[in-house]
């Protein structure tokens, strides 16, 4: 039993899953699936919590280490996950109820899917990181869709499935080259292979850019982005929160567990040839292209799935500086994708929580004047772009200042990279403030209905436990940016 | 007590901010008077601040946490005779300034109080702070509430306004931001620690390539804030949206962390760049000073007008500081809290017929010194103020920032040219002000609306007094306030020219020894090279 001890998080939460349908099935009064979800999401991330602290060396059997991964990295990334998804439990809560979408399966499928993402965080083996990107993303399409009756969300679905697909198969097809390449499917094996100088190293590289490819799907890089901005539109907002967060969080950890396990030779990873020049061009442009096309929208739904865009720019920013800065590099994306995940929880909990029955917000003009209406819904809503547009004392600041701090302290051209990304985030502002001066500025036009937030005590307890995040992980980060460090070293080590 | 008194000064506004959040929104009256109640213990509390000991040049009040140990972020905070005045001049005005507002505000009490207690906290905060990070926060932090209450109870432009105003400063903080990282980077290379501490920062000597850039990236951000000519288009905008106690708030204090942060971080922090650099932004400087009263005196709209007038004031104290000598310098700093006086005041008083006429257009007015005697007494002396007649708080400053262009070496080898060009400034001044006062007081009360103006009440009476009483006091008595700054302005240039003349010789990137950056450490370095050290820097102003 002991020896399955590092995978407790995950059993606990494919265990729960398998219960919650039973309960779905045999429970009359659609007993509070929320709830039940939500514990199971803070006892998995609790499970983690505990196994970082007691810092029990457990003997694994090598049919697991062979393919997950147990070390401090992965239960960081348990516990992103995790918290992502117990954010989007609680949101869901609220919304499916709202909107009477109310059915067991969703809460089902978002256990599935964190179970998935937290698989492909710890993969150490190319087979392990497929399943996992599969369980993960089957989860997600089928949560995109997840409101039959509407249109949009079938699109989102069928959007997201089709080059989600697409994207898997590159992703396989790189695997292919690179097993062709290392005649290995382990990535530590694979890095082996590579310095040694056993691998076919034309091959190996192919191999490397189809799966950069794969995965910058999965994180929405530009170009690769296309299925995120109708997708995140038009899932159900709480699904969108997952898909932001912890689906996002999943690919960056395999990104860089894949680029600094596998291809963290001095050939590959170095500032003129191999993935250090790729990510960063991949950075430049999605953080360009993601804050520009932000700024048009009209929707504040497709506006955040615009900055969740530019949020994978300032984050590959950071993976891309971790050839040379290592372990604070990564220790910057790590800290990031924590401080984005309370963040967007936040921003998406608000809106979600000015929109009853009926009348979902998800323009600008629906939050005209809501600031003065409801002030208390509002201050969530300022707090959480704040976040997302890195202003002081909020998570997000922090988070950006560290991963530019990464980047300059890598120097060379990685300084003007910082540069462009403190621009742009200034592009940022204009769009995030957009919605500070659509609540407090800006009153409704005459006889249009006027957004009136919804009763829910879920949408409240996450909104008040993601502000509480987001404002401790920016005035006292020590702890948390402690957990990162620590996660980063055992990586780069 | 003494230990936290600035720790108390910023946060007994946020203090305040959360009682006041907690009264209820219907007793307009309570929220009014706490809000300004507290801000004037804050200004009670803050009067302590003159027991330090101000003939050294050390910092006073010094107090120091650790935050964030792993990334060399601590909390630290001092005041010295440069800062002293500012923080004095903030927690004066706020309340003012409230109190003013009090009189055109009436929706949103609460969220205007929280507002303005969180933006004095934040600005207290930035002219204290002695970390760098720290600074970074509250100097960012400053920005919310002020968009806030440009963007919420400002003109019908108000949204435009703020957001020009956000985004301008975050441009220029955001890249001071990047240059920052790289100085705390070069720290780290050289000690293998990281550190955010200024003084600790101060020790490390950055080759002239890099240090030209970082400098840039500082003086960018400085240079928006301050506004310097050519980035001083959000100010007009800022100025003639934002309500009365607004636009008091972002003249007489914000502005003035632009010019504070040049004397502050970017010079001591960049010797050899704003030594090379110093020229030519005094020729902005100058440049900002006719610009901006030649655009003043076009001016239909009198906001407008004591807006762009901002824009040339700020210029001198631009240049005085660029002169790079004690007269220059410390007339820069007294006119940093000269302006703030005098166009607090202006801000305060075109309010108050703003309030009765609901228009600010020049041409709407005249003769109003028939039926507003006491109003147009109040104005012409803050336009006097404004001006520089001798007498007032304004003849100081210019007068020494003149003397110490005048006299400058760091603006050879002609620096008589730089104080022909502003002197024309201060004549451009006399013009535009003067040009106002006869458009609204004098010549014949020809417009039927204006004859029935109550004068001014009591309650404004009440805001402008203090002011006015203080256009006298430093015009007649300036010694005990540059007293109190001479040690500290002495020290900066002294280690400016210090750091300077060791850069000037080697500039590889390493650090310089000592500890808490004092000017006997860098004397010791100084000594080391074997370097004269320079001698009489200047003359006196």
């Amino acid at each position: 039993m002991s020896a399955l001890m590092p995978a407790l998080p995950l059993l606990i939460l494919v265990v729960g899953a398998l219960a919650m349908m039973l309960v779905d099935a045999f429970v009359e009064e659609k007993a509070e699936l929320a709830l039940m979800s939500f514990w199971i999401f803070v006892v998995a991330g609790g499970a983690s919590v505990g196994l970082w602290v007691t810092e029990q060396v457990i003997e694994v059997p090598e049919v697991m280490s062979l393919y997950l991964a147990t070390d401090r990295m992965s239960l960081f990334f348990d516990i992103v996950i995790c918290g992502g998804g117990a954010f989007s439990a609680l949101l869901a809560g609220g919304y499916l109820k709202e909107h009477a979408l109310e059915r067991g399966e969703f809460y089902v499928l978002l256990v599935f899917t964190a179970f998935g993402a937290i698989i492909l965080a710890r993969s150490v083996d190319l087979l392990s990181l497929f399943i996992g990107l599969e369980t993960m993303s089957l989860g997600a399409y089928a949560m995109a869709g997840f409101r039959r009756t509407s249109a949009r969300s079938t699109e989102a679905a069928l959007k997201y499935f089709l080059l989600g697909s697409f994207a898997a198969a590159l992703l396989l097809f790189g695997s292919a080259l690179i097993y062709g390449a290392t005649g290995s499917t382990n990535l530590a094996a694979i890095g082996t292979a590579i310095s040694s100088g056993e691998a076919q190293l034309h091959l190996a590289i192919m191999g490397m850019m189809l799966m950069i490819v794969g995965l910058a799907f999965k994180v929405s890089a530009v170009p690769f982005h296309m299925w995120t901005p109708d997708t995140y539109e038009g899932a159900i907002t709480p699904a969108t929160t997952f898909m932001s967060v912890g689906v996002k969080a999943a690919g960056f950890a395999i990104l860089v567990r894949v680029l600094l396990v596998s291809f963290g030779d001095d050939l590959s990873a170095n500032a003129e040839t191999g993935w250090p020049p790729v990510i960063a061009g991949l950075a430049a442009i999605t953080m360009i292209y993601g804050n520009f096309a932000a700024v048009g929208q009209s929707s504040v739904k497709r506006m955040l799935a615009y900055s969740s865009i530019a949020h994978a720019g300032y984050i590959l920013v950071g993976v891309a500086a971790a050839f040379r800065a290592g372990e604070e590099a990564v220790s910057a994306v790590l800290y990031y994708l924590m401080a984005y995940t309370v963040s967007n929880a936040l921003a998406f909990g608000s809106l979600i929580y000015m929109g009853s029955r009926g009348k979902e917000a998800v323009s600008f003009e629906d939050l005209a004047g809501v600031g003065r209406r409801h002030p208390a819904a509002a201050i969530p809503f300022v707090l959480g772009v704040l976040s997302l547009l890195g202003f002081p004392p909020t998570a997000g600041f922090f988070g950006k200042y560290y991963i530019f701090n990464a980047a300059v302290q890598a120097g060379g051209g990685f300084v003007w990279l910082a540069v462009l990304g403190v621009l742009t985030s200034a592009v940022g502002a204009y769009y995030y403030l957009r919605v500070i001066v659509y609540l407090y500025m800006k009153q409704p036009q005459a006889g249009a209905p006027v957004a009136v937030p919804m009763k829910s005590g879920y949408v409240v307890v996450a909104l008040i436990l993601s502000s509480y995040f987001v404002l401790r992980m920016g005035m006292a980060p020590g702890t948390y940016l402690d957990m990162a460090i620590a996660a980063a070293a055992e990586l780069v080590a | 007590m003494n230990a936290h008194l600035l720790t108390l000064l910023i946060t007994l506004p946020i203090l305040a901010a959360f009682i006041v959040a907690f009264i209820p929104r219907q007793a307009t009256g309570t929220l009014r008077t706490t809000a300004v109640v507290f801000m004037l213990v804050e200004l009670f509390v803050s009067y302590s601040l003159l027991d330090g000991d101000y003939t050294t040049a050390s910092y006073q009040f010094l107090e120091q946490h650790e935050w964030i140990p792993v990334l060399g972020i601590s909390y630290k905070v001092g005041i010295d005779g440069i800062s002293l005045w500012l923080v004095l001049l903030t927690t004066l005005l706020t309340p003012i300034a409230l109190y003013a507002s009090w009189l055109s505000v009436d929706t949103k009490i609460k969220e205007f109080a929280v507002a303005f207690l969180m933006l004095e906290a934040a600005m207290i905060g930035a002219f204290v702070a002695l970390d760098l990070f720290l600074f970074y926060i509250f100097w960012e932090l400053m920005l919310v509430p002020m968009y806030l209450i440009v963007g919420i109870w400002g003109g019908p432009e108000r949204v435009y306004a703020a957001v020009k105003f956000f985004l301008f400063t975050l441009v220029g903080s955001l890249l001071m931001l990047i240059a920052l990282l790289y100085v705390v980077g070069l720290y780290e290379d050289l000690t293998g620690v990281y550190s955010f501490d200024l003084e600790e920062l101060s020790r490390v000597v950055i080759p002239y390539g890099t240090q030209i850039w970082l400098f840039g990236a500082f003086a960018l951000a400085f240079a928006i804030k301050v506004p310097m000519f050519p980035f001083h288009t959000w100010l007009p905008d800022a100025h003639t949206q934002a309500p009365t106690g607004g636009s008091v708030i972002l003249a007489a204090v914000m502005l003035k962390l632009g010019t504070y942060g040049f004397i502050r971080f970017a010079m001591p922090l960049f010797p050899l760049a704003a030594h090379y650099l110093g020229p030519t932004i005094a020729v902005i400087a100058v440049i900002g000073i006719i610009y901006g009263a030649y655009c003043a005196w076009v001016q239909k709209d009198v906001k407008k007008l004591v807006a762009y007038s901002s824009v040339s004031h700020l210029g001198f104290v631009m240049l005085g500081i660029f002169s790079m000598n004690i007269g220059g310098v410390e007339g820069a700093i007294l006119q940093m809290v000269n302006h703030g006086i005098s166009t607090g005041a202006l801000f305060i008083l075109v309010g108050v017929i703003y309030e009765r006429r609901h228009t600010r257009d020049l041409d709407e007015f005249g003769g109003l010194a028939k039926v507003m005697p006491v109003y147009a007494t109040l104005f012409v002396i803050v336009t006097m103020s404004s001006v520089g007649l001798p007498g007032t708080n304004g003849f100081i400053g210019e007068f020494m920032i003149l003397a110490g262009t005048f006299a400058s070496e760091a603006l050879q080898p002609w620096p008589q040219i730089f104080v022909f060009f502003a002197a024309t400034g201060v004549i451009l001044a006399a013009i535009y002000m003067l040009h106002a006062v006869l458009k609204l007081f004098w010549g014949p009360l020809s417009n039927p609306k204006n004859e029935n103006l109550e004068d001014i009440g009591t309650r404004e009476i009440i805001a402008v007094a203090p002011l006015i009483v203080l256009v006298f006091w430093i015009g007649f008595f300036p010694g005990p306030f540059l007293e109190k700054m001479t040690p500290s302005v002495s020290n900066f240039i002294t280690s400016f020219q210090q750091k300077l003349m060791i850069e000037n010789q080697d500039d590889t990137a390493r650090l310089l020894p000592g500890s808490g950056g004092s000017p006997s450490a860098v004397a010791a370095a100084t000594a080391r090279v074997v370097v004269p050290v320079a001698g009489d820097q200047g003359g006196e102003g």
